[in-house]
C-alpha cells in the first residue's frame, strides 16, 4: 500500500549521524519531512568510540553549528570530558573534542527529532527505492508500506549488506546487534549505480568494575571546556535539552563533574598473541575483500606493519554516565574471541576484564561517491541524495556534514533553487565534499586538516563567520541568530581596521604591528601591547578571532591571495549538458575524465588528476562561445 | 567573465637563432612595466620605438624595438607589449626572466589565444579553432616538458619533492594526530632532511646560472695595457665597429660589453679600459672599473703587444689567470719584424696565440681556443646538464624562499602549522614544474612513518 497520497518532499532512509542532519535541516527549511530508520531506539547511535571532533572534525562540527545543525549543541548538551587537542599549538589547529555519554546523546536527539515540525520519524526498513524514470519517486518498506517522496536521501552506513567479522565467525548486520540492509543494494545496481565494498572495525566493550584503574594514567577533561556549538549569536530559546539524568541545565557547568578516560598499554604478550593467531584474523585470512582505513588499522595491521614498536597505547573511555562500559580505543581487531579475550587480559589493568561486547570487523557496501555532483545529487537517478558512509567517509562528523548539506539539497531542488555548495576556501566541510565527488576515495575517508590548502583560516573559532552567507542564503539560521552572527563579523572587521590603524603607545608603530611582535616574533620581547579598553571589554570569543587574525596577518593573506587567484575559474559554472567526448581540443583523456566527473565548476575541473590548464583553457572558451561569445567587459 | 588580473609573458616567435625574436606581453601591468623597463614618456600605442632593455639590476640586455597596445586594440583585447629583441634565444630568454622577477607570470600554452577570445576579439565561429589552437600548443608544450622531466631534471626534482613530502608527513603527523603515541618530536631529522632539500633546490638553481650562462653568455673580459688593441680585437670579433678604437691608448675609459655566439657558446664579450702601471687620474677610475669587471669574469682574453716588452699586471688580476680559464694573446704580429719575436711569459702556462686584431690573422684559431675552453668550463658545472628555464627557475626560487623560512622556523621552534604552510608553499612551487601533487603522496609517507590509529 501507499502510506501516502502526497509525497513527501524529503524521505531520509537512516537514522544516523547523517540521516539526523538530513532530517532536520530540511524540516527546519520547513519542507514536508519522513524520517525512516530500522530501529528507532539506535537513532544517533555512536556505532564506534564514544567521542565527537578531534582534530579536523572538531572545526567541522563547528562549521556544522554555523550551518545550523545539530550535532555540536548536541555534543555540549551530553558531553561527560571536553578537551581542546593542540592546545599549545596555534589557533588554526586546535581541536575540540568531547566524550559523550552515548544513551544521553541518543535520547535528545531522538526527543528533539519528535519536537521537530514538519518532521515525521517512522520505525520501517527501507527494502528499495521506486523509480519512474530516471527519478526516484519513493520508497518500498519491510511492512509492505510505500512512502513516496519527491527526493531522497540514502543514508544507510554500514548497513548495506553489512557483514561483520568475528575470526572465521560471520553474521550480517551493519553493527553488533542490528539488521543487515540486503536488498537495497539491488535498487541501486538497477538504476546503475556502481557499488563497491569498504571494511572498518570496533574495539571489544570492557565492564569497568572488572578493570584496574590503579595502573593506567588518568587523562582528565580540561578545567574550562571548549564547547562546540556558538553561543554569543543564540538566544536562549534557540537552545532545548532533555532532562534524561536529571542534572543537565542551560548554563550546566560542563567544568564540574567530568569524567575520566584512561591510558594503558599493549605489552610483549599481546604482540605474541596477535602475530601467533595472525592466520586466524578475517582480515589476515582472505575472509574480508573491503578496503580498511590505514589512519585506523587494526591491532593486527599495528604489530605486522610496525613490527619494531614494542608497545601501542590504549585509552579506556568510559560509554556514559549511566552506565559502566568502557570502549578500548586502540584495539580493534577481527581476531577470533578467544584471542580477544587472551589479548585484553595481556594489558595492564585489563588482566581480569569482563567483555561485555566483542570486537569485530564490518564490510558495507559504499557507492564511490564520483557518482554524485556537489549537491550530493545522484548523477545517475535525479532526486536520489546521498550522505554518509555510503558515499565511502568514516566518522560522525563527516557523515552529520553530508548529511546537512544533503538535507538542504533536498530541499532546494525540491523548490528549484540553486544547491549549497561550499568552496574549498571556506571550510572543511567544502573540502570533505569537494574531494569526495571530484577524486573519490579507496578507504574509508576521513578528514584530516592538511586535506585543507587553506588550513590557517579555518579556526574553529571562525566557523559562523566563514559560512554565515550560506546561512543567510538557504535560511538555516534564525533571523535572530544571523543578526547577531552579522554584528559580530561587523564588530571583527571594525575591530582589525582600529588595530591596524591606530598607534600604539609608546612608540611601537600601530597595535597591529605590536601585536605580530608579541606574538609571532623571534626577539625575546613578547610583550602585548596594552591594547584599548573599549576592545578589551568586547566578548572573548571576539577578542580570540580579531587578534588571531591580526597576529597571523601574513600568513592569511598569502592564503586569501592564493584563494583569489583561483576565484576567476572557481566562478565560472560548466552547463551541465555538455558532452565532453565532442569538444574539439580536449585530450581524450582529459574528456573521459570530464565526463565520469561531470563537474560543476571549472575550478572542480581543474581538481580532476590528468586534466591540464590546456583542458580548462579550452573549456573556458567554449563556455563562453556556448553563453554567446562576448565577453561584458 | 571577469577580466584576468595577472599580466602574461611569452617568447612569441620559435624558440631558435633567427634574425629577431619578440616577447609578448598581455594584461594590466603593461603600462607600468614599459615605464619600469625603458624609461621616459609614455609609449604612445601601435608605434615602435627603438630603445635600450635594461634589466631590473640595471643592466643592459639588448638593444630592442619595442611597441605598447593599448587595449582594446590589442591582439588579446588587453594592454600589450611586443618586444622585438636580436634574434639570439639567449637573450629573448633574458628578456622573458627579467619580466618574471618583474611580476609576470609566464603565460600557459595558447593563454594568448584564449584571452584574446575571451577578450572579445575574436568571433565565435572561430572559437573551435581557437581550441584547436591550445590543443595543438598545448600538446607540443607537454611533450617538450615531458621530454624535460624523463631527464635529469625530472629525477632531481623527484628527489627533492620525496623529501619535502617526507618533512611534510613528519611535520604534519604532529598537527593532526596530537592524541596519538608519536615519538618524541625530532625537529633534527626535520632539519637535516629540509636542509638536503633547500641544498638541492639551490643548486637546481644553479644550473639556472648555467642556463644563464648559456643565454647571457659566459663572460669574458678582454684585459691588457692600453693601446695593445684590446678594442679592435672586440671588434673584430663583434665584426662592427661597437667600440671606439684610436691609435691613442687609453680611448676606453668605461668598458663596452658584445654578445657573440661562438659555435655552440654565447659569450658577453667586455672590452675594459687599459691596466697602466702609471695611470692619470681619469685613467685610474677605468682601471678600477676593469679590476671589478676582472674579478667577476669567467674567461679572460689577455691582449699583449707583441711589438713591446712585456708589461706588469696588477696581481689581484695575474692571480686569476689559470690555463682553463685565459687565452694570451699576442697582438700586432702583422707589426712584427722577422727575428723580432715577442718577450716570453711569466707563467709559462698559460696558453697562446699570435693574432692580428687589424687583418683577422689567427682569429680562427681564437676561436677554436675559445670554444675549447667553453666547453671544459661547462664541463666543469656538473657531469649532467640541466638547463632549466625563466619558467622553472621562478618556481624553484619561491621554493627557495618558503624553504629558507621553513628552515629558520624550525631552527627557532617556530609554530608548527606555520611551517607546515612554508613547506605547502614550496611543495606547490615544484608541483608548478612537474605537476600538481596531490596531498595523498604526503599522507602515503605519513601513515607509512608513523603508526597511527586508536
Amino acid at each position: 500500500m501507499i502510506y501516502n497520497q502526497a509525497p513527501f518532499d524529503v524521505i531520509v532512509c537512516g537514522a544516523g549521524h547523517a540521516g539526523c542532519e538530513a532530517a532536520l535541516a530540511a524540516a527546519r527549511m520547513g519542507a514536508s519531512t519522513l524520517l525512516l530508520t530500522g530501529n528507532i531506539d539506535t537513532i544517533a547511535q555512536m556505532s564506534c568510540n564514544p567521542a565527537i571532533g578531534g582534530q579536523a572534525k572538531g572545526q567541522m562540527v563547528r562549521e556544522i553549528d554555523a550551518l545550523g545543525g545539530e550535532m555540536a549543541i548536541n555534543t555540549d548538551l551530553t558531553a561527560i570530558q571536553f578537551r581542546l587537542l593542540n592546545e599549545s599549538k596555534g589557533p588554526a589547529v586546535q581541536s575540540p573534542r568531547a566524550q559523550c555519554d552515548k544513551k544521553a546523546y541518543q535520547f535528545r536527539l531522538k526527543h528533539t527529532l519528535e519536537l521537530q515540525p514538519n518532521l515525521q520519524v517512522f520505525q520501517a526498513t527501507v527494502t528499495g527505492l521506486v523509480f519512474t524514470g530516471q527519478k526516484v519517486t519513493g520508497v518500498r518498506t519491510n511492512l509492505d508500506i510505500e512512502f513516496s517522496g519527491t527526493t531522497v536521501v540514502v543514508t544507510t552506513g554500514t548497513f548495506l549488506r553489512g557483514l561483520m567479522h568475528i575470526g572465521q565467525n560471520k553474521n550480517e548486520g551493519g553493527r553488533m546487534g542490528d539488521f543487515s540492509a540486503k536488498t537495497l543494494s539491488a535498487s541501486f545496481l538497477e538504476a546503475g549505480i556502481e557499488l563497491r565494498r569498504l571494511k572498518t572495525g570496533t574495539p571489544p566493550r570492557l565492564l569497568g568494575r572488572s578493570l584496574d584503574f590503579s595502573k593506567m594514567e588518568e587523562q582528565r577533561g580540561d578545567t574550562s571546556p571548549t564547547r562546540f556549538a556558538f553561543y554569543d549569536s543564540r538566544d536562549p530559546e534557540d537552545l532545548f535539552h532533555v532532562e534524561h539524568t536529571g542534572e543537565q541545565r542551560i548554563g550546566w557547568h560542563h567544568a564540574t563533574n567530568q569524567v575520566s578516560c584512561w591510558m594503558t598499554h599493549t605489552t610483549a604478550e599481546t604482540a605474541r598473541l596477535v602475530r601467533e593467531n595472525l592466520h586466524k584474523s578475517a582480515m589476515y585470512s582472505g575472509e574480508i575483500e573491503g578496503v580498511g582505513p590505514r589512519y585506523c588499522p587494526s591491532i593486527e595491521d599495528k604489530f605486522v606493519r610496525f613490527a619494531d614498536k614494542p608497545r601501542h597505547l590504549l585509552f579506556l573511555e568510559p560509554e556514559g554516565r549511566s552506565t559502566n562500559e568502557y570502549y578500548v580505543n586502540g584495539l580493534s581487531t577481527s581476531l577470533p574471541f578467544d584471542i580477544q579475550v587472551k589479548m585484553v587480559h595481556s594489558v595492564p589493568g585489563l588482566e581480569k576484564a569482563q567483555l561485555l561486547r566483542p570486537a569485530y570487523a564490518v564490510e558495507y557496501d559504499f557507492a564511490p561517491p564520483t557518482q554524485l555532483f556537489p549537491s550530493l545529487e545522484s548523477k545517475k537517478v535525479e532526486n536520489l541524495f546521498f550522505a554518509g558512509q555510503i558515499n565511502g567517509t568514516s566518522g560522525y562528523e563527516e557523515a552529520a556534514s553530508q548529511g546537512l548539506l544533503a538535507g538542504v539539497n533536498a530541499v532546494n531542488k525540491v523548490r528549484g533553487e540553486p544547491p549549497l555548495i561550499i568552496g574549498r576556501h571556506e571550510g572543511y566541510i567544502g573540502v570533505l565534499i569537494d574531494d569526495l565527488v571530484t577524486k573519490g576515495t579507496n578507504e574509508p575517508y576521513r578528514m584530516f586538516t592538511s586535506r585543507a590548502e587553506y588550513r590557517l583560516l579555518f579556526n574553529h573559532g571562525s566557523a559562523e563567520l566563514r559560512l554565515l552567507h550560506h546561512a543567510k542564503a538557504h535560511g538555516l539560521v534564525s533571523p535572530s541568530r544571523l543578526a547577531r552572527m552579522e554584528e559580530s563579523k561587523r564588530q571583527i572587521e571594525h575591530w582589525i581596521g582600529f588595530l591596524e590603524n591606530h598607534k600604539a603607545p609608546a612608540g611601537q608603530g600601530t597595535f597591529g604591528d605590536a601585536i605580530r611582535r608579541a606574538v609571532t616574533g623571534t626577539n625575546s620581547t613578547h610583550v602585548m601591547p596594552v591594547l584599548p579598553a573599549e576592545f578589551i571589554t568586547q566578548p572573548e570569543a571576539l577578542r580570540q578571532e580579531v587578534l588571531y587574525r591580526v597576529s597571523h596577518s601574513g600568513y592569511l593573506s598569502r592564503e586569501q591571495r592564493q584563494i583569489d587567484k583561483l576565484s576567476e575559474i572557481e566562478k565560472i559554472k560548466i552547463p551541465p549538458h555538455i558532452d565532453f567526448l565532442q569538444v574539439r581540443g580536449l585530450r581524450k583523456e582529459s574528456a573521459l575524465k570530464l565526463s565520469e566527473i561531470r563537474p560543476y565548476t571549472l575550478g572542480q575541473a581543474s581538481r580532476i588528476s590528468g586534466v591540464n590548464p590546456a583542458d580548462i583553457s579550452v573549456l573556458m572558451v567554449l563556455i563562453e562561445a556556448s553563453r554567446g561569445g562576448r565577453a561584458d567587459a | 567573465m571577469s577580466r584576468p588580473t595577472d599580466t602574461i609573458a611569452a617568447l612569441a616567435t620559435p624558440v631558435g637563432t633567427s634574425a629577431i625574436a619578440v616577447v609578448r606581453v598581455s594584461g594590466p601591468d603593461c603600462m607600468e612595466l614599459a615605464k619600469a623597463i625603458f624609461g621616459g614618456p609614455p609609449l604612445p600605442p601601435r608605434i615602435a620605438r627603438h630603445s635600450d632593455y635594461r634589466d631590473v639590476n640595471g643592466c643592459l640586455l639588448d638593444d630592442v624595438l619595442v611597441t605598447f597596445f593599448h587595449g582594446p586594440r590589442s591582439y588579446t583585447g588587453e594592454d600589450s607589449l611586443e618586444i622585438a629583441s636580436h634574434g639570439n634565444p639567449f637573450i629573448a630568454q633574458s628578456i622573458l626572466t627579467d619580466l618574471l622577477a618583474r611580476g609576470c607570470r609566464a603565460a600557459e600554452a595558447g593563454e594568448f589565444t584564449r584571452r584574446a577570445f575571451l577578450g572579445g576579439k575574436m568571433d565565435l565561429p572561430q572559437a573551435e579553432a581557437v581550441m584547436d589552437l591550445i590543443h595543438a600548443r598545448s600538446e607540443r608544450a607537454l611533450a617538450a616538458a615531458n621530454q624535460q622531466l624523463r631527464g635529469s631534471l625530472g629525477r632531481h626534482l623527484g628527489d627533492l619533492t620525496e623529501g619535502l613530502l617526507l618533512v611534510l608527513a613528519r611535520v604534519e603527523a604532529y598537527i593532526d594526530f596530537p592524541d596519538e603515541d608519536l615519538p618524541a618530536e625530532d625537529r633534527r631529522i626535520v632539519l637535516d632532511e629540509l636542509s638536503r632539500v633547500l641544498h638541492g633546490t639551490s643548486r637546481l638553481l644553479a644550473t639556472h646560472h648555467y642556463g644563464e650562462l648559456l643565454r647571457d653568455g659566459i663572460k669574458t673580459v678582454i684585459i691588457g695595457e692600453p693601446n695593445a688593441g684590446k678594442s679592435s680585437l672586440l671588434n673584430r670579433l663583434v665584426g662592427r665597429d661597437r667600440a671606439l678604437v684610436s691609435a691613442e691608448p687609453g680611448t676606453t675609459r668605461d668598458f663596452i660589453e658584445e654578445r657573440i655566439i661562438l659555435g655552440p657558446h654565447c659569450l658577453r664579450l667586455i672590452d675594459t679600459a687599459g691596466l697602466n702601471p702609471t695611470p692619470a687620474a681619469l685613467e685610474r677610475l677605468g682601471m678600477d672599473k676593469t679590476l671589478e669587471r676582472a674579478a667577476e669574469a669567467d674567461l679572460f682574453l689577455w691582449v699583449l703587444d707583441a711589438t713591446r716588452p712585456l708589461p706588469t699586471l696588477p696581481n689581484s688580476v695575474t692571480g686569476r689567470l689559470t690555463p682553463s680559464n685565459t687565452i694570451v694573446l699576442f697582438n700586432k704580429v702583422d707589426l712584427l719584424t722577422p727575428g723580432n719575436a715577442h718577450a716570453p711569459l711569466p707563467s709559462p702556462t698559460l696558453p697562446t696565440l699570435q693574432i692580428s686584431a687589424l687583418t683577422g690573422d689567427g682569429l680562427t684559431e681564437l676561436t677554436d681556443s675559445v670554444v675549447r675552453l667553453a666547453d671544459a668550463f661547462r664541463q666543469g658545472q656538473g657531469d649532467e646538464i640541466i638547463a632549466i628555464n625563466s619558467r622553472h627557475a621562478d618556481a624553484l626560487r619561491r621554493a627557495r624562499e618558503c624553504l629558507e623560512t621553513a628552515r629558520q622556523k624550525v631552527a627557532e621552534n617556530g609554530a608548527v602549522e606555520l611551517l607546515a604552510s612554508d613547506l605547502r608553499g614550496a611543495l606547490d612551487a615544484f608541483g608548478e614544474i612537474a605537476g600538481k601533487i596531490d596531498n595523498e603522496r604526503m599522507l602515503d609517507h605519513l601513515f607509512k612513518t608513523f603508526c597511527i590509529g586508536k
